[in-house]
């Protein structure tokens, strides 16, 4: 991956992470305020119902009070406070009282507590309400005063809870108690003022176990009533105000959340749970929306996002991209390479660094090719210097010896002249050859390839030196062919091939003046042919190694230091490789490595690849090099 | 203008009624139209009144030959089937002179300044027990349920004291041994009762749907049922159907005669059909003298079949101008031969009488 696409998915994933971070939080904040709006209405809707509650309450007293106040009523105390009364001519008097004041609980209970008429429970008449006397016993109570109360009670449907307020009528020591109320049901949920999107149930605590008949809204019983069981007998264990939701179909905008507001009685008894439910609809609907926004926002922020990225990633690339084509170019030789500098960033302080370091590379460069030029003209005239210096002298001595033959010894003059004259002619034909080794030097000729196989010039050169292997008066060499069958041709100079090998078993000859083993391997792999050439001499010192290749350098002591650079001139024609491995004691191997095709234009790169690629290892050694 | 509950719809008064007291309102017209009655049953001779004119009303005039002297009145408007509301305020404002009322509004009645006119009590209210139930197999069962009716709250509250409680067949003023029957609650003996019920049921308790007094007393047994552990669960019957499934039913049986024997073979031969008595009415000849009859009663009451109740009378609300009208005894006519108008200013807006 480059580093433009790497910036670019940074870039990207940075921008559509905030997005994502921004819509995700926009969604929070959102719900979170709604979820509060909604627990605002939920607290004032159960505000309302409290106020509505404690409105009824006082309603009923005053309509309780308003019954007590009446004549009828007034008579009917006076007349049950009279001995033996007659009770039973008002047993139908609660149910026509109640319709008249619109209670749905009427009771008229006489002083021993006893029901005198009912409207709620009419066949019960006679029967006792313990409670009554109860809260009455040793005291006597103000029931305006005490207000209306939540209570459990038994009508002919059944029991029901009532919010009842209490009024009596007091004649002489008899007291003649109304118990007047409105019962909770779906009437009273009715007479509930809701905002919309709310509304409220009720669930009458008439059993110990839920039972589904007793929750109610304002149509009656509810359907699908058990998903609240749980919920209700939570309630019931623990009555406090607790909130939940309640799904009604698979989508959430069905969801209801319910308060649960604890209704309690006289005695701190659960008579009933108030259910003040909320739709969340709305709230659903406005999430999605919200959901939706955030998701169009993500799209758009994205696709802003690769756009924003891929020119954001190009401008900042750009000038990298172009250190990188100048490093590469750099690298393939163009010493002249440039990159533009813009800004004063770091980018462009690296841009302006590249260029400063391209400069002194090339100023470098130029010096140090000055210096190898200059150290190798200083060579070459050493090489010649030393090399001329060997005929001259005999020159200069037969010379000599001639004018003092001339001078001193006439006679002997004619013999030293002739053998003189000889003396100058095998010198000037010893400078000849110096000179024509420096020529041929000079003019090694361009490789002219052809299928070529290196074990067939490798026997070749080993059969030119069969007879100086096993000469007399001279130690023995013991030549070793390890050459790999079926090693394919290559494509070389057979000649430069030949000579290149034939150097290299002069120099192993050279090395062993004391006899050895001669090795020559070959082997291929991945298209290249491997040639190692091994003697037993005693080796090279680690700056022998480095200085091998040189030209006209030398350890032996008529060699011209023309021998190594030949070979490795020629293997570098053929696109190849050349290293040395020596050791001190042990030998010198030179391994030689031809590719099966030489490269196009090998000549230049292979030189320059042929004198980076050269390896040289070796502890300590006094091998020499011939040239 | 007598107006009455019952509704006689034909033209002709030998049709059948659709109930009881149909057949009452029918059998009272016949003999204000006939004088005899013959062995068979079929009616000879002329009555009192004849009849004007039939319809939703029925006028009957008087009869100027009447054998035994013309009535006083001209013309007698009987408006049948009328709300026992509309009866009790058409006499407040004068618009009938006679109308049959229930005698639980009968102290209400009078209390506003409307003359009543009781009978003896001869209509019994009874829970009967129906023989193909499945509650009334166990007598515990049967037994537990009539110990808790308490007769007295029923009769001085529900019945406002025009009643009394009834422990036998037949009133005291008839058979003369009422008083041998017990009509006490015992709410204890029917928890014990009770409690030796393996499986206690609900008791489905049926009434006339149409009977507010009938609901009124089914409520007040319910009540007291509970009382003592017992379930009773009531259930509306609209009017004529008999027992439609239910445990037990209120019934209300009018006394046919003044003479027990044959008023005790009456209650027995419509008990008999419905609670599965071991007692018929056939047994009871003319003959029967009162251990018999008490026999006969007690047979029955201690089966816990049939639970009396309490007895009613017949109670009429009466202008203030009508006169010499005393309602009728079991078996007895409409005294209207005999009734006279005082001439005062209060004269009914409809009709003649």
């Amino acid at each position: 991956m480059t580093f433009r696409s790497k910036l670019f998915w940074l870039f990207t994933a940075a921008l559509v992470f905030s997005i994502a971070l921004i819509a995700a939080g926009v969604t929070v904040v959102a719900r979170k305020a709604f979820t509060e709006n909604n627990a605002q209405h939920t607290d004032a809707l159960v505000a309302q119902f409290q106020h509505e509650f404690e409105r009824r309450g006082q309603d009923v007293a005053r309509r309780v009070q308003g019954i007590a106040n009446a004549d009828r009523t007034v008579r009917m105390a006076i007349a049950l406070a009279r001995p033996n009364a007659d009770a039973s001519v008002y047993v139908d008097d609660a149910q026509g009282v109640s319709r008249s004041y619109h209670l749905d609980i009427l009771d008229f209970v006489g002083d021993d507590g006893s029901i005198i008429s009912s409207a709620e429970y009419p066949a019960r008449f006679g029967y006792k309400l313990p409670w009554i006397k109860s809260l009455t016993t040793g005291k006597t109570l103000d029931w305006v005063a005490q207000g209306p109360l939540l209570m459990k009670i038994d009508t002919q449907k059944g029991a029901a809870v009532g919010l009842l307020a209490i009024s009596t009528v007091r004649v002489g020591d008899k007291n003649l108690y109304i118990v007047g109320g409105e019962r909770l049901g779906k009437e009273f949920l009715g007479s509930l003022v809701l905002p919309v999107g709310m509304r409220a149930l009720l669930y009458l605590n008439l059993t110990p176990k839920f039972d589904p008949a007793n929750l109610v809204d304002e149509r009656g019983p509810i359907q699908e009533a058990q998903r609240f069981e749980r919920f209700i007998q939570r309630e019931q264990k623990q009555a406090t105000d607790q909130t939940f939701s309640v799904k009604w179909t698979s989508d959430p905008k069905s969801a209801e959340v319910f308060h649960e507001l604890p209704l309690r009685g006289r005695d701190s008894d659960l008579l009933g749970i108030l259910l003040v439910g909320s739709s969340q609809r709305e709230v659903v609907i406005l999430e999605r929306r919200i959901q939706a926004l955030a998701a169009a926002a993500v799209v758009v922020g994205l696709l802003i996002a690769l756009l924003l990225s891929w020119w954001g990633a190009a401008r900042v690339t750009q000038p990298i991209r172009q250190l990188a084509q100048g490093a590469r170019a750099v690298s393939e030789g163009n010493w002249d390479t440039r990159v533009s500098v813009r800004g004063g960033d770091e980018v462009g302080q690296l841009a302006g660094a590249f260029n400063q370091m391209t400069r002194q590379l090339a100023d470098q460069r130029e010096r140090l090719l000055q210096a190898e030029r200059v150290a190798a003209w200083r060579e070459v005239a050493r090489r010649l210097a030393h090399e001329l210096k060997n005929p001259l002298f005999p020159l200069q001595t037969t010379v000599e010896n001639l004018r003092r033959a001339k001078e001193q010894n006439p006679g002997q003059f004619e013999e030293v002249f002739r053998e003189s004259t000889g003396i100058l002619l095998a010198e000037i034909e010893n400078l000849k050859a110096i000179v024509g080794r420096f020529s041929d030097f000079a003019k090694m000729p361009q490789p002219e390839l052809g299928p070529v196989n290196v074990n067939d010039v490798i026997r070749s050169v080993v059969k030119l030196f069969e007879a100086q292997f096993g000469a007399a008066g001279r130690p023995a060499i013991t030549p070793e062919l390890h050459l790999e069958e079926n090693l394919p041709p290559i494509q070389a100079d057979q000649t430069l091939l030949h000579r290149a090998i034939e150097n290299l078993v002069l120099n192993a000859v050279d090395a062993m003046p004391a006899g050895g083993v001669l090795m020559l391997r070959t082997t291929h792999q991945n298209g290249r042919v491997n040639l190692e050439v091994s003697d037993t001499g005693s080796g090279l010192t680690p700056e022998e190694c480095d200085r091998l290749f040189t030209p006209y350098y030398t350890t032996k002591q008529h060699g011209t230091g023309l021998g190594l650079a030949i070979v490795q001139s020629v293997v570098s024609d053929h696109g190849g490789r050349i290293s040395v491995e020596s050791e001190s004691g042990v030998g010198t191997s030179v391994h030689v490595e031809l590719p099966s095709q030489p490269p196009q234009n090998s000549r230049p790169l292979a030189t320059v690849e042929a004198k980076n690629s050269i390896e040289a290892a070796s502890s300590s050694g006094e091998s020499k090099k011939e040239g | 203008m007598l107006e009455t509950g019952a509704t006689v719809t034909s033209a002709d008064p030998h049709a059948a009624a659709a109930n009881a007291q149909e057949a009452r309102a029918k059998q009272q017209i016949d003999e204000l139209i006939y004088a005899h009655r013959n062995p068979d049953g079929t009616f000879s001779g002329s009555g009192p009144f004849q009849i004007k004119t039939w319809g939703k009303e029925a006028v009957l005039a008087a009869n100027e030959n009447y054998d035994q002297g013309r009535p006083f009145v001209d013309e007698v408007d009987i408006r049948m089937g009328r709300a026992l509301k509309d009866r009790l305020i058409d006499l407040q404002l004068g618009k009938a002179d006679i109308a049959e009322i229930p005698a639980a509004q009968a102290r209400g009645a009078a209390a506003s300044g409307i003359q009543v006119s009781r009978s003896q009590p001869d209509e019994l209210i009874a829970l009967v027990f129906n023989a193909k139930g499945p509650a009334a197999n166990d007598r515990r069962i049967r037994e537990a349920v009539a110990s808790t009716i308490d007769r007295a709250a029923i009769v001085n509250f529900i019945l406002q004291k025009d009643g009394e409680p009834a422990g036998g067949l037949l009133p005291q003023w008839s058979s003369g041994t009422a008083f041998l029957f017990s009509t006490a609650a015992d709410p204890g003996h029917a928890k014990e009762l009770w409690s030796q019920i393996p499986a206690p049921p609900t008791i489905s308790l049926g009434y006339d749907s149409g009977d507010s007094q009938e609901q009124a007393i089914a409520e007040r047994i319910e009540v007291n049922a509970q009382g003592a552990g017992i379930p009773i669960a009531l259930q509306a019957i609209p009017a004529g159907v008999a027992i439609p499934g239910a445990d037990a039913r209120l019934m209300r049986l009018r006394m046919p005669s003044a003479i027990p024997q044959a008023a005790l073979a009456h209650l027995l031969g419509v008990l008999n059909p419905i609670a599965g008595l071991s007692t018929g009415g056939d047994a009871l000849t003319d003959s029967a003298g009162p251990q018999q009859i008490y026999d006969a009663e007690s047979s029955v009451v201690r089966s816990f079949s049939v639970v009396p109740i309490a007895w009613i009378p017949q109670v009429y609300g009466l202008s203030a101008r009508v006169r010499d009208w005393s309602a009728p005894g079991p078996g007895e006519t409409w005294p209207l031969a005999d009734v006279w108008l005082d001439n005062m200013d209060a004269q009914p807006q409809k009709g003649s009488s």
